[in-house]
């Protein structure tokens, strides 16, 4: 392993196991990982194909939405992920400029 | 006179009981109250009378609070909170933090996951949980189950038992007698409350209705303690119609009568609205009332709607006052309603401290 450079997450746990002889307990991930593999559409359209039935305004579903991780593609994964994404902005009618764009980390 | 002055004695008596009883709306004395949660982690008591805030404590620790559930004697509300992570209990009247279960332990990571309930004696909570192994390189999505905790377990409760359930049970709640506890899911599974035992399942993914597809049920409001029947509104497509047939889908509620199992399910109308919640009248057994962003009233007698009106937001929880007369709605933003029930006309609001969103937090009423 001392030529090979871990050039990712995946990659640094590998190599972590390794050191700790925990090899055996790394797989390949098959599966959508994170905190639901549920992805719903969401607010772009309602079940009858049109808007109307999306809640209203569209800031009230927001956290309702968000905190049980409903739609983890289109908002931050805040039960695991990004657990702080709604801090200082309880409001999502009132605070939700202050909602950030997330990125992975690394 | 003997007559008269007993009828006196009678009538003073009366006065005085009535007077006793001022701002009580039942026999034993106890008043109505509200009990509901709002971001970032608060938790609040809505006094039904004087239609204000009584009571607003801060629940340690992260939010979002979700579903709450309070003791038989309304002294305690017990709240799933920090990202699903932690189940509190708070004293209503000290706000003093008087229970905390964690689900994650070790390299466990575990969510209580919606569905949660204190036990009718109050000596237990059940809280369906979804545990993973978080190993180096793998997730390891491990079955799900229903824990219990002791009420009086403290600040780092343990299950006393775990026993296995069935995925996707989003609402838990006990039969009246406390023997069983019911988990509304794919089937309405009766758990022996003791061994957790399914010793009754009523299908409802699979109830092979004639010409009726798969039902879709949006249940995560336990919203069952007025009148003793858990409802929820499912969407169902008809599959002897045509897709563009005004009665291609059809919009029903399913019933849970937690005094004696009985399950029933009934259509009301073509799907015309969202419905997200819904919950029974305690004083006409033929009379339901769902609510999203529109109120509807829903004569269960002859299976259709007899009112709707529009609110002027969507609102996700409904919930009944004892006497039947008032609909309190919550959830979503931060104020809480209530209307009349015979006319569906507003009554009164009350806005939410710090102006947090309730999201998906219960909102229950409770007598104390």
């Amino acid at each position: 392993m001392k030529h090979l450079k871990p050039l990712n997450n995946k990659a640094e746990l590998l190599e972590k196991a390794v050191k700790e002889g925990k090899t055996e307990e790394v797989f390949q991930m098959t599966i959508v990982a994170g905190c639901t593999a549920t992805l719903d559409p969401g607010w772009e359209v309602d079940v009858f194909g049109g808007v109307a039935a999306l809640c209203q305004p569209m800031e009230a579903d927001l956290y309702g939405c968000t905190d049980p991780c409903w739609w983890p593609a289109q908002t931050a994964d805040t039960i695991n992920t990004n657990p702080d994404w709604t801090d200082g902005a309880p409001s999502a009618q009132r605070d939700w400029r202050a909602l950030q764009t997330i990125y992975p980390k690394r | 006179m003997r007559a008269y002055g007993k009828f006196t004695a009678m009538a003073a008596v009366a006065v005085i009981a009535s007077v006793s009883l001022l701002g009580c709306d039942n026999e034993l004395g106890k008043k109505e109250y509200l009990v509901t949660a709002n971001k970032p982690n608060n938790l609040h008591l809505i006094d039904t009378e004087t239609h204000e805030v009584a009571k607003t404590f801060l629940i340690p620790g992260d939010g979002a609070p979700g579903t709450v559930s309070v003791s038989p004697d309304g002294q305690v509300a017990y709240v799933i909170t920090n990202h699903m992570e932690s189940l509190v209990g708070i004293n209503l009247d000290s706000g003093e933090e008087v229970f905390r279960a964690d689900a994650s332990y070790d390299n466990i990571r575990s969510k209580h996951m919606f569905a949660m309930t204190v036990s009718r004696d109050g000596k237990e909570i059940y809280s369906f949980q979804t545990p993973v192994r978080i190993l180096p390189g793998e997730y390891q999505v491990l079955d799900t189950q229903i824990a219990v905790y002791k009420t009086d377990a403290g600040l780092d409760a343990k299950p006393v038992r775990v026993f296995p359930a069935p995925r996707q049970i989003s609402v838990l709640a006990p039969s009246v007698d406390g023997k069983t506890i019911y988990g509304l899911g794919p089937s309405i599974f009766g758990f022996n409350a003791k061994t957790g035992e399914i010793e009754s399942s009523h299908p409802l993914r699979e109830w092979g209705r004639p010409d009726y597809g798969v039902p879709d049920i949006l249940a995560a409001w336990p919203t069952f303690e007025v009148s003793n029947i858990l409802t929820a509104p499912y969407f169902v497509p008809r599959t002897d119609k045509a897709p563009d047939a005004p009665d291609a889908m059809k919009t029903g509620l399913v019933s849970l009568n937690l005094k004696t199992g009985e399950v029933t399910t009934e259509d009301f109308e073509n799907t015309s609205v969202l419905i997200f919640s819904t919950v029974q009248s305690p004083i006409n057994p033929n009379e339901a009332y769902g609510v999203y962003t529109q109120l509807t009233k829903i004569d269960q007698k002859a299976h259709v709607v007899s009112n709707r009106i529009d609110m002027d937001h969507t609102f996700y929880a409904i919930n009944v006052s004892h006497d039947g007369k008032t609909l309190y709605m919550g959830g979503t933003m931060d104020d809480v309603v209530a209307y009349d029930a015979a006319t569906l006309e507003p009554k009164w609001a009350v806005k939410l401290p710090g102006g947090g969103d309730q999201g998906l937090a219960s909102l229950r009423v409770v007598r104390r």
